[in-house]
């Protein structure tokens, strides 16, 4: 799963020796971080969320933001991007499913210029 | 002039269907003392969520998008279209369309062959059917399944059965039994509500603006999606084809009806496409966004069929298709609807590509591959001529990003494209169609009617 990192995540990773995992995209413009996921945990994400699926990169998208946000909460907390981080968000799952709930209604929108 | 130059083909069929009556005291006069009848959606026969809505095909047959077709179609033409999706007049259509009520209703109406019966919309005199045949559709699901085929009878490309994750499939299971068949004709034309109506070009009004430009030549995109910069490079590379020069013109054809859950808003989508030109990535002299209406089917290498009909009806020259066209699923492979056009489908009554059998099509496919940045490039690159490692660009991705509340970079989706984005986030309070966008948008649609 990819993790990706605007300016505020980088503040919240940096020195926890997971800068040098950072990979960069299309010409160096988008930071993320990839969190391995065993075939197991895939079936498992694809099972709880059913808007959950697998991309043409290979990556699982589709899953709520709050999944993703926990995912990142996780990755800074453990200092891992192994399967142990995404068992964690795992653990977590009644409570992210809550708050998908609320995110099919709305979802506060950026400010930008 | 050259030999080599590309002429306009003329519509399928020969001729423009153009059923609309502009005349309101003329149309008045034609429907003094008929029955009439309240549009309803079609309803999922499991949930009751709203599927399709029928306005949107009397509105595309009726300003010439699905010429020659000029109506709700008989038994006969349905069986036809199942067995060798041709019409009864020979020319090639991929799907059945019809005017589908139920029992409870068609008893209500007590109306028969040689009745013209009024279709309301929204409360409003709408358009009229006049009543040629009334037949049953005994089974939905066996109509369901010849529409859109079976592994055992097309297994040149369909690889699963279809079942009711797919939307189009759905459709035609969830149709009433009733038949009204018969010619439609709009005797109140509907006004489009805003961003719509600025991108409302039929066929006469599309071919006029073409003759304004100066476009000759002309290469149709198809989308159902806001564009990023794959998209792009794919309208901007596609245009190299042409005659002796580039195709004059890119026309983007937004397809516009039923949502399903997780697609952008179409507000987005067509102001999206503008904004690709407004940006000048490409000039808005060479790029004009566009709509039609239709709930999609889904149906790959026969959607394909459909669009090459619309998009030459609308003048356009060339069609860009690429992997999955049309698709949902894993129901047909990939890149069936190239196959269609390289080699033909036999099974779908095809033993040759749409446009080499008799009555089939003008419009000549351009079959593409797809765009992905190269790092080492530095540069959206194509697949099949760059030789290094390259990154993909996925619509999931994408939309991943966006609900995050991260913009895009640049090189991937231009600044004004998710600004568009944003502005429609800010007004429907999501980045994409949730269950209250589908169900109000079923309820209000695009358009709005005057009294008669």
């Amino acid at each position: 799963m990819v993790v990706l990192l605007d300016d505020q995540r980088m503040s919240k990773i940096r020195g926890t020796g997971l800068e040098e995992h950072i990979k960069y995209m299309f010409g160096g413009e988008l930071r993320l971080l990839e969190v391995k996921v065993s075939e197991e945990l895939k079936d498992k994400i694809l099972q709880e969320f059913d808007t959950a699926r697998v991309d043409s990169r290979g990556a699982i998208t589709d899953v709520p933001v709050a999944f993703m946000r926990e995912l990142f909460n996780q990755v800074a907390e453990k200092k891992s991007l192994g399967s142990d981080v995404v068992e964690a968000v795992l653990a977590k799952v009644d409570e992210i499913k809550k708050a998908a709930e609320k995110e099919s209604e709305y979802l506060p929108p950026p400010e930008i210029e | 002039m050259s030999r080599f130059l590309i002429q306009r083909p003329l519509p399928h069929g020969g001729r423009l269907v153009e059923r609309v009556i502009t005349d309101k005291e003329a149309a008045k006069k034609m429907i003094k003392g008929c029955p009439s009848y309240d549009i309803k959606p079609t309803l999922h026969y499991e949930t009751g969520v709203p599927v399709r809505n029928v306005y949107r095909e009397i509105m595309s047959i009726c300003y010439g998008f699905f010429s020659p077709v000029e109506g709700s179609m008989k038994q006969a033409e349905v069986e036809r279209i199942l067995k060798e999706r041709r019409l009864l007049n020979e020319w090639i259509f991929p799907y059945p369309l019809v005017f589908d009520i139920s029992e409870e209703d068609y008893k209500q109406l007590g109306v028969g062959p040689g009745d013209r019966l009024v279709l309301n919309l929204k409360g409003k005199p709408f358009a009229i059917l006049d009543i040629e045949e009334v037949w049953r559709i005994d089974n939905p699901e066996e109509l369901a399944h010849l529409t859109f085929g079976t592994p055992e009878r097309n297994p040149e490309v369909v690889r699963e059965p279809f079942n009711k994750k797919h939307p189009g499939w759905v459709i035609y299971r969830s149709l009433q039994p009733v038949v009204l068949a018969g010619k439609y004709t709009i005797i109140n034309e509907p006004k489009f509500r805003s961003p719509f109506d600025r991108f409302w070009y039929p066929p006469r009004k599309s071919r006029e603006e073409f003759d304004r430009r100066g476009w000759r030549t002309v290469i149709n995109h198809q989308t159902r999606n806001v564009p990023h910069v794959g998209h792009e490079f794919l309208m901007k590379c596609a245009a190299f084809t042409g005659d002796v020069e580039p195709c004059h013109g890119i026309l983007v054809n937004a397809v516009i009806g039923v949502k399903r859950r997780g697609d952008y808003p179409d507000e987005a989508i067509v102001e999206g496409h503008e904004a690709v030109n407004k940006g000048g990535y490409i000039k808005p002299e060479r790029h004009l966004p566009t709509i039609v209406l239709w709930d999609m089917r889904y149906g790959n290498p026969l959607e394909s069929l459909l669009h090459g009909i619309i998009r030459q009806n609308m003048g356009c020259t060339h069609h860009m298709f690429g992997r999955d066209h049309a698709a949902v699923g894993e129901y047909y492979d990939k890149w069936a609807t190239q196959i269609l056009w390289t080699k033909g489908i036999p099974s779908y009554g095809f033993p040759a590509p749409p446009t080499d059998v008799p009555y089939g099509l003008d419009i000549r496919p351009q079959n593409m591959r797809e765009f992905s940045y190269c790092p080492t490039c530095k540069e959206m690159a194509y697949s099949e001529t760059c030789g290094h490692k390259r990154e993909k660009l996925s619509g999931s991705f994408l939309r991943g990003m966006v609900a995050e509340g991260v913009q895009p970079p640049s090189i991937i989706m231009r600044p004004e494209v998710y600004k568009v984005i944003v502005k429609w986030w800010k007004h429907f309070g999501y980045p994409f169609c949730n269950e209250k966008y589908v169900v109000n948008k079923e309820k209000e649609l695009e358009v709005d009617l005057e009294d008669l």
